[in-house]
């Protein structure tokens, strides 16, 4: 069993925190007569994450959850709203703060088979980002990289320096990729749905490894993904979002045990029952025929919600608020 | 195993011998390669041999060597081994001679054109907006312009090209195509996880082009470069042929021109064939060559063994 | 007389290292308006089965032994022009990304009738476009949306739309490769039930392949986990799923993390499947099995039956 940190434990000061963040994409009007349309990614989304904490923010897929992920790593920028890391806001942050930025801020990413250079050996992108931040010893990099190999279960690690990603399997480049990110000892780390592309074993490995860097790193990790049964597992909070809103936020279990939104409910729903046939009490808070609604006015969930007040949630949008001390819910009616 | 370490040590300090050791034990495993390359040093030594019938007997010089007793074209003797042309020059020396033309021309615009359209189509590729606007629409430009005939006009307002000024010119009109497809390369591997995940680590746009994007390009644009060997050989080639080649240089291409010009096309096979042959094979090897570098270059093509 | 009946499958392809052993030895038997799901991870064999039973088999692909009985005949010793018949009209398949199988510059509609029209020439553009509306009604696409381009769907749709081109010459067996891999959990979910619906009303004979044994055991009656190429566990869905008996299924139903009861540590398993290309002798689990025995290692396990319907291939059983 592993230990869980809860808001007590934990210092009160957040590591990192979104204020009022928002992100739209537009797509261009094409000539063969398609309008050019603005999506809402993300809107005006805050939260709060704890130094020491897994935090995962769960949703589906157009939800804005990697978008909100790849805002904090500085890989597009927001467009209104602010970040902050530790007590300096970084949104604007360029050039040598940049990269130092960098140093404690990093991120592992979806696909295993996509997110290493299958030029380079395995040596080589270990040991890149140490040489980008220029820890020059040749000797002190190589023993960290072998270091950090080992800690990811990549043993012995010297098999590994000289081969190649295609020379290994899904599981292994996965655990490559932790080592890189972990090399740096960053503060703050976002794992972008680290096992979707991967089987239920060699995922629960890599969740197995995610929990052993916290302990043993005292890392902050955000866990992206669309599996509730897996945030449950590695989370100490849990974050819903739905079309780039914010439903609910809360302690792991209390959110998995005692949904208190529409959203989560339905996803709760959904999830296959894994053996609980008999106990078929569902939520059932999910339209399958989606209602019509006005662009942008009112609850983001109304077209969706079978519980919804035609009147207050088709016209008001609500904001989250504390239902009681550390669960907090967008509803009016929750 | 004490045996292992002082190697390694050595291969460590010289990653590029190590790196070059493994590409061509590669290499070896594939037989089109080999045979390509066995082809290529076949005409490598013919070049390089080139200079050693004028040093025995002036009048193998293929340009102005004149056998003395010979002044048409006759079979192979045992004094001219290929026999002779319509003025009694020997036609093997020219042949070794056409190599060295062969390589000098085909290796220089191929070089010449790839770096241009390889940097052209990065740059291109990953600046993006405004920038690659402008240098597309100048490939665009260059690309409809059809090199021979453009050489032809050159060579009507200035007279007879140096080959050199040929080599110059087939590189500037070939290299739209490769920046094409490397900046089709480039873009698509801009979006690569892997190169967002070097950014998060904090590279430098420096970095991420010759470390990262780079890499990946060369295997394309190494099998690009034995396509334009092979397509420069070619236009030079067919330049000469036309009438149009440097006179003063002896290739392959002119000596197909004087076969033809003299009449000698159905009389002297001995004449006719070796130069045509000549042309088919060192395209053709070096077409395999860039098959089997291809393999050497791109980890993913090896038939290596494979974890899981 | 059961719908379909396997015997003792084993098939292979040829690749540039050698022969791979894919599939050996998988016998099952299917009923008419039963599913059966196929559960286990990467190059476990299950896709190859799926294809074998519509022989699709790539070219280097071939069936080494076994017999295929679908209504009493054996499909393998069929000509080509007899399984062209029994393609679709009998035995339909959804493929592994198959919302990606939909031609991006026709109209849905018109890809959905050329389907019903090859296989049924008799038939006209009306009465196919009627059959359309119908099979979209099932589905639940909405009736206007049927001249629109893929590009136009979600991904929830184009999976319905294929469902439907599936279901189009009402066959009696669907084999489903991974229907609802790309799709999100609620569309997901959905689509399981209508299938189930679709099974009830029609007795169509479904076979899930799936790596997600969730999903597999709430749509199936039936479950057989594979493992290396060999069926290791066969059973109804709650003797596999609440008492597994095989080490793998064991093993594989505690790496999933679970949303009720204690929140036990996920027991991930050590190692890698053994190279196909040269099969170990005796059990090709035995390498990361927890209760493994010397004999294990040598020799091949033997089929323990626990129950009439739940068996499982391990000498460690009993």
């Amino acid at each position: 069993m592993h230990s869980v940190k809860t808001m007590e434990e934990s210092s009160k000061k957040p590591i990192l925190q979104l204020e009022d963040i928002s992100k739209t994409y537009s797509s261009k009007a094409s000539f063969f007569g398609d309008t050019g349309k603005e999506v809402i990614a993300l809107n005006h989304i805050s939260l709060k994450i704890f130094k020491g904490e897994i935090f995962g923010l769960i949703g589906e897929s157009g939800s804005g959850k990697t978008t909100a992920g790849r805002l904090i790593v500085k890989l597009e920028e927001p467009a209104a709203g602010r970040i902050f890391l530790d007590d300096s806001e970084i949104t604007r942050f360029k050039g040598k703060a940049l990269k130092d930025f960098r140093l404690k801020v990093q991120m592992i990413f979806q696909d295993p088979y996509q997110s290493l250079n299958p030029q380079v050996s395995i040596y080589d992108t270990v040991s890149e980002p140490l040489l980008i931040h220029k820890i020059d010893n040749v000797q002190a990099r190589k023993h960290l990289v072998l270091q950090t190999l080992k800690s990811v279960g990549l043993s012995p690690p010297d098999d590994f320096l000289h081969r190649y990603p295609h020379q290994l399997s899904g599981g292994q480049r996965q655990r490559v990729a932790i080592a890189r990110v972990m090399v740096l000892k960053p503060q703050f780390v976002i794992a972008d749905e680290p096992t979707s592309m991967l089987d239920a074993s060699i995922s629960a490995q890599i969740f197995n490894i995610l929990l052993e860097m916290r302990e043993k790193l005292d890392v902050t990790l955000l866990f992206i993904s669309h599996s509730l049964a897996a945030a449950r597992y590695l989370c100490d909070r849990i974050a819903v979002i739905y079309r780039g809103n914010l439903v609910e936020i809360g302690r792991g279990e209390e959110v998995i045990q005692k949904p208190k939104h529409p959203y989560t409910q339905a996803l709760l729903d959904a999830i296959p029952k894994f053996g609980h046939w008999d106990e078929v009490e569902s939520y059932n808070t999910f339209l399958k025929a989606e209602r019509d609604t006005s662009q942008g006015v009112g609850c983001p969930f109304f077209s969706r919600c079978k519980v919804a007040h035609q009147e207050r949630c088709s016209q008001e949008r609500p904001h989250l608020r504390k239902s009681d001390n550390s669960h907090s819910v967008a509803c009016f009616y929750a | 195993m004490s045996m292992e370490k002082p190697n390694k040590k050595h291969l460590n300090r010289f990653p590029w011998i190590a790196r070059f050791l493994r590409g061509w034990a590669i290499y070896k495993q594939n037989i089109l390669g080999k045979i390509g390359l066995t082809l290529l040093v076949m005409f490598g030594l013919m070049a390089l041999c080139s200079f050693i019938p004028p040093l025995i007997d002036p009048m193998y010089q293929p340009m102005i060597g004149v056998d003395p007793e010979i002044s048409c074209s006759t079979g192979p003797s045992i004094k001219h081994w290929l026999g002779t042309d319509f003025m009694g020059r020997d036609i093997l020396s020219q042949l070794l001679a056409g190599a060295r033309v062969a390589f000098m021309v085909g290796v220089s615009a191929a070089f010449m054109s790839i770096v241009l359209g390889t940097t052209i189509g990065m740059i291109a590729g990953y600046m993006g907006k405004f920038i690659d606007t402008l240098l597309m629409r100048l490939a665009d430009m260059i690309m409809v312009m059809p090199t021979l005939l453009v050489v032809l006009i050159l060579a009507a307002l200035f007279g007879q090209l140096n080959i050199w000024t040929i080599v110059l010119i087939i590189a500037l009109f070939r290299w739209p195509g490769v920046s094409r497809v490397i900046r089709a390369q480039t873009l698509s591997l801009k979006q690569r996880p892997f190169i967002e995940a070097t950014k998060v680590a904090g590279a430098s746009h420096v970095r991420i082009i010759f470390r990262h994007i780079m890499p990946n390009i060369l295997p394309l644009a190494f099998l690009y470069m034995t396509f334009r060997v092979t397509s420069a050989i070619i236009t030079e080639a067919a330049l000469a042929f036309l009438g149009f080649g440097d006179p003063s240089t002896v290739s392959w291409g002119m000596m197909l021109q004087w076969v033809w010009k003299t009449g000698h096309m159905f009389k002297a096979p001995y004449w006719l064939l070796p130069p045509g042959i000549c042309i088919s094979l060192i395209t053709l090897s070096f077409y395999m060559l860039g098959r089997a570098m291809d393999e050497v270059l791109d980890p993913r093509l090896r038939n290596e063994e494979q974890a899981g | 007389m059961a719908l379909l009946e396997v015997d003792n499958l084993s098939i292979g392809y040829q690749t540039p290292k050698g022969f791979l052993q894919a599939v050996e030895g998988v016998s099952f038997s299917l009923e008419k308006g039963e599913s059966l799901g196929f559960v286990g991870e990467s190059g476990c064999g299950k896709t190859t089965i799926g294809t074998a039973l519509m022989r699709l088999l790539p070219r280097n692909g071939s069936v080494k032994s076994g017999h295929i009985l679908f209504e009493g005949k054996d499909l393998l010793n069929m000509s080509d022009e007899e399984m062209r018949l029994i393609r679709w009209k009998k035995v339909a398949m959804i493929f592994q990304a198959a919302m990606n199988a939909l031609n991006p510059v026709h109209r849905v509609d018109d890809q959905i009738a050329e389907a019903i029209l090859a296989h049924d020439p008799t038939s006209s553009r009306e009465d196919a476009e009627k059959q359309i509306e119908d099979l979209f009604q099932l589905v639940g696409v909405p009736k206007d949306r049927m001249r629109d381009y893929p590009h136009q769907y979600s991904g929830g749709m184009k999976q319905r739309a294929i469902i439907a081109m599936a279901l189009a010459c009402r066959p009696k067996l669907i084999i489903a490769d991974e229907p609802t891999t790309a799709l999100d959990v609620i569309v997901q979910h959905q689509i399981l039930e209508e299938t189930k619906y679709l099974q009830k009303e029609f007795k169509i004979s479904i076979i899930y392949i799936s790596h997600d044994i969730s999903v597999i055991a709430d749509a199936c009656h039936n479950i057989g986990v594979m493992y290396a190429g060999q069926l290791v566990e066969y059973g109804s869905r709650t003797e596999v799923f609440s008492s597994p008996v095989h080490p793998y299924t064991k093993a594989l139903l505690s790496s999933y993390p679970t949303l009720t009861g204690e929140k036990d540590k996920l027991e991930p398993i050590p190692g890698e499947p053994p190279n196909l290309i040269k099969p170990p002798s005796g059990c090709r689990f035995c390498d990361r099995c927890p209760s493994a025995r010397a004999s294990c290692k040598t020799e091949s396990p033997a089929w323990a039956e626990l129950t009439s319907t739940h068996s499982a291939l391990c000498s460690c059983i009993r």
